[in-house]
């Protein structure tokens, strides 16, 4: 099953210059799958296509089934949810209760259903501690989890996420890369996330490359990194370890082309013992 | 971390906190008009106590309304000159060479300042107290009976409430605007006339693209929650006047009662 | 010559319900013509600590001497604009800045305040948009219609165009692509080893503060808790991992190899050399 399904989708911002150029490429349901690529490579510019917030120049959309179009909109809307980067600009209510509920006001959930959805959807984030707080009191990965629970609360089967990470330290960036990583393992959600986070990438089942508004490669983390060179003339990064590999291979090393750092470990370990 | 008073809510856990928004807009709509009923000296003396009792009661500081009255200081010093220069009635206070200085112009500036201190006192007992989204709820439901006449009541709470909730971030990105640019070696308090706009243009162009870009994120991300204006949709928090809110209401029409019946007699 | 910090507290909103603390009693002492990366968690006070540099905050308490001024505690600094010029202060997402039509009338603005002559600002102008790597056809663009990369650049270029001798950056690589990082960072030293300029660098992200910055500094609840040179600090990845610091790559990979017997030793920093040790090892076993 494809949850979602993009052919050959067209956009610009300005009517010349084509932002998203003939972009192709299909989600397996229940999958995660990370878009990179350099900044203005395009990457945001689909997540918004995907959601229905910028209107494409040609091509189609599926989302779980459902074309997108102006009659459908509704419909996919229920169906996917994004998270966006800046943690400030998309907390809407006056608390974290407020906030969560508001999608469901949109929806036109029931009042005395709405309680119990967002203790049930704050509690999976990990705030149900602060569910009267307001957002000036609140850190910046606290407010993306929140965000996380208001999308959440609209039960949707495809999560978005564009560069939700980015603007956080490193420590509340692990919370919420573990929190995206328990909606995908727990609650089997469909993820698709624009990342820079090379680590996020490497755990990924699927890796989208976008290049000047086109997508260039798509495949495995293993398939991905083990075509280096490319990857840092598109201005990408690389795991540690991919490099270390690529490294070791020229000395003479002969290793599969990526592993993370544990399984690199082991394997060195195994042919030192061979010797 | 602006410094702003003016208009901030203070949570804090007291009985004005807990009262129905309705009530208190109402409430103060009737405190404001009886403000602008000449009661004379004793009429404002009893508002006085009568408010200082509320802002007791609602558990805020003196010193957070002085605060807030901090920036009207000037437009009073301000007053009181023009006062002088204009006003020649009551009796002379002072005499000093060629300026002379009546007293009518001293007291009407002192009128002016405890009006405006009163309506100081009187709003932030409603904004400190009331959230900002119970206030724009409050706001909605007391305009719905203008939906008949067109008044798009929820627009306008929606767009209160959203101005509300981005205050506060506006006067941190000033203030962060205003140092970048203080480190680029603008003075925003000296200089010459044309330094100054430059200064000041510094400041404005920054803040409006930052502002748009806001605007941008925030749309995006209620759209994408399913927003749509003038598309019905239910309502998460729901109001309800209980007794206590009455007995506000009757004492503030009350008291307006009162100054007015003062004024007549 | 050294930047010093003696007792220095700060406290935002102080009489308030919103007081709050951001530096408790900071002592340290930067030496110039270094590196310095500063770094701690959200809310430890780093931001607050590098606006004391250019005198944007005044401390509540102590004192803090540098390039030969002294800012005391309670004493309203007269003439600020000597060490506003000297102290240049990048600021986190510093694009906000930008406002001029045209971006060299943006990087002129800078010396201009401080009274360089409009040739003379010009000239600086065009280093400084040189030296981050613009080139001349932006010149006359509006600083709005650029992509987010140049924006950046432009901002750093209008502190540049200062010519400060001491220059500090808060987070000056957030939100940029993995490859504008590295560009960015190799500026930074470029402008310290061969300009001679001392940096001070907040940042997150430790792989930066291994291959470009000297020392580091800890800060800790608005308090210096480390003070160290860069190699000592990595080399006790658990203590690291105790501050919620996820040490480098490849400080990690070396700790995991460790772990599983193999010798490297402090001497590698790159990525090749690393590789080099463990042939030597899987060969000769």
């Amino acid at each position: 099953m494809k949850s979602v399904e993009v052919k050959n989708l067209f956009f610009s911002y300005n009517g010349n210059d084509m932002t998203v150029s003939d972009v192709s490429f299909s989600v397996e349901k229940g999958s995660y799958t990370t878009i990179i690529g350099h900044n203005g490579s395009g990457k945001s510019t689909v997540a918004k296509l995907l959601a229905g917030l910028l209107e494409k120049r040609s091509g189609t959309i599926n989302i779980c089934g459902y074309e997108l179009n102006n009659e459908n909109l509704t419909e996919i809307r229920r169906r996917i949810g994004i998270v966006f980067q800046n943690p400030d600009n998309q907390f809407i209510g006056s608390t974290v209760r407020d906030d969560i509920a508001f999608g469901l006001e949109n929806h036109c959930v029931e009042r005395e259903k709405m309680d119990e959805i967002i203790e049930t959807y704050a509690r999976k984030v990990g705030m149900s501690r602060y569910l009267d707080k307001e957002p000036g009191n609140l850190s910046g990965g606290q407010k993306q989890r929140v965000a996380i629970a208001g999308v959440l609360a609209m039960a949707p089967e495809v999560l978005i996420f564009d560069e939700a990470t980015s603007m956080l330290d490193p420590q509340r960036k692990d919370e919420i890369k573990k929190v995206i990583r328990s909606l995908h393992d727990e609650s089997g959600l469909t993820i698709l996330s624009i990342t820079h986070d090379i680590d996020e990438v490497a755990g990924s089942d699927n890796v989208l490359v976008m290049d000047h508004g086109k997508l260039v490669l798509t495949g495995t983390p293993a398939e991905i990194f083990s075509d280096q060179d490319r990857l840092n003339r598109m201005r990408l990064d690389i795991p540690f370890s991919a490099q270390l590999i690529r490294s070791l291979n020229k000395k003479g090393v002969r290793l599969r082309p990526f592993m993370g750092m544990e399984e690199l470990a082991e394997e060195l370990c195994r042919l030192r013992s061979q010797k | 971390m602006g410094n702003l008073t003016l208009g901030r809510y203070i949570p804090m856990d007291s009985p004005i906190h807990k009262m129905d928004p309705r009530a208190k807009i109402l409430a103060m709509l009737m405190m404001l008009i009886a403000i602008f009923i000449p009661s004379g000296w004793i009429g404002y003396g009893i508002l006085f106590v009568i408010v200082s009792m509320v802002i007791i009661l609602a558990k805020l500081s003196f010193s957070f309304i002085f605060k807030a009255m901090k920036p009207m200081l000037f437009m009073l010093v301000f007053l009181l000159i023009i006062n002088i220069l204009v006003v020649k009635t009551g009796y002379v206070l002072l005499q000093m060479g060629s300026i002379v200085i009546w007293s009518d112009a001293v007291f009407n500036t002192l009128y002016i300042a405890v009006r405006l201190l009163l309506m100081i006192m009187i709003t932030t007992c409603l904004t400190a107290t009331t959230k900002p989204l119970d206030m724009t709820m409050g706001i909605e439901d007391l305009l719905k009976p203008f939906q008949k006449i067109h008044v798009p009541a929820h627009e306008i709470a929606m767009l209160i409430s959203i101005a509300l909730r981005f205050i506060p971030d506006l006067i941190d990105e000033t203030m962060r605007i205003m140092k970048a640019q203080e480190s680029r070696g603008v003075d925003l308090k000296e200089g010459k006339m044309m330094e100054r706009i430059t200064a000041i243009l510094s400041l404005i162009v920054p803040l409006f693209v930052s502002a748009f870009q806001r605007a941008e994120d925030l749309a995006n991300a209620m759209e994408a929650r399913g927003y749509a204006p003038g598309q019905p949709r239910t309502r998460y928090k729901q109001l309800k006047m209980e007794s206590r809110d009455y007995v506000l209401l009757i004492c503030a029409g009350l008291i307006l009662a009162g100054m007015i019946g003062m004024a007549v007699l | 010559m050294s930047i010093t910090f003696s007792k220095v507290s700060y406290v935002y909103s102080p009489g308030t319900p919103y007081e709050y603390r951001a530096l408790d009693g900071v002592d340290l002492t930067l030496e110039e013509g270094k590196i310095t990366a500063i770094i701690g968690r959200t809310g430890s006070g780093k931001s607050t600590l590098i606006q004391h540099l250019n005198a944007l905050l005044l401390p509540n308490e102590g004192e803090i001497q540098i390039l030969g001024r002294t800012i005391k505690a309670g004493e309203k600094p007269k003439n600020l604009k000597p060490l506003r010029k000297d102290v240049g202060l990048v600021f986190q997402f510093p694009e906000y800045q930008l406002f001029e039509e045209t971006v060299i009338k943006d990087v002129i603005f800078g010396p201009k305040n401080f009274g360089v002559s409009e040739e003379d600002a010009k000239k600086k102008a065009k280093e400084a948009l040189a030296l981050v790597g613009l080139s001349e056809d932006i010149y006359e663009k509006s600083p709005l219609e650029l992509s987010g990369g140049q924006k950046r650049r432009v901002a750093i270029a209008d502190i540049l165009a200062m010519d400060p001798k001491i220059l500090v950056l808060d987070e000056p690589t957030a939100g940029l692509d993995p490859m504008g990082t590295k560009e960015m960072m190799s500026l930074f030293y470029r402008l310290n080893r061969q300009f001679g300029k001392t940096i001070l660098i907040v940042t997150h992200d430790m792989e930066q503060v291994y291959q470009y910055c000297d020392d580091v500094v800890v800060l800790e609840d608005g308090k210096v808790r480390i003070h160290q040179d860069k190699d000592t600090f990595f080399r006790d990845a658990k203590e690291c991992e105790s501050m919620g610091i996820l040490p480098p790559a490849l400080i990690r990979m070396k700790e995991i190899l460790k772990a599983k017997g193999f010798t490297l030793s402090e001497n590698i920093h790159s990525v090749d050399a690393l590789a080099e040790a463990l042939r030597e090892e899987v060969r000769n076993g």
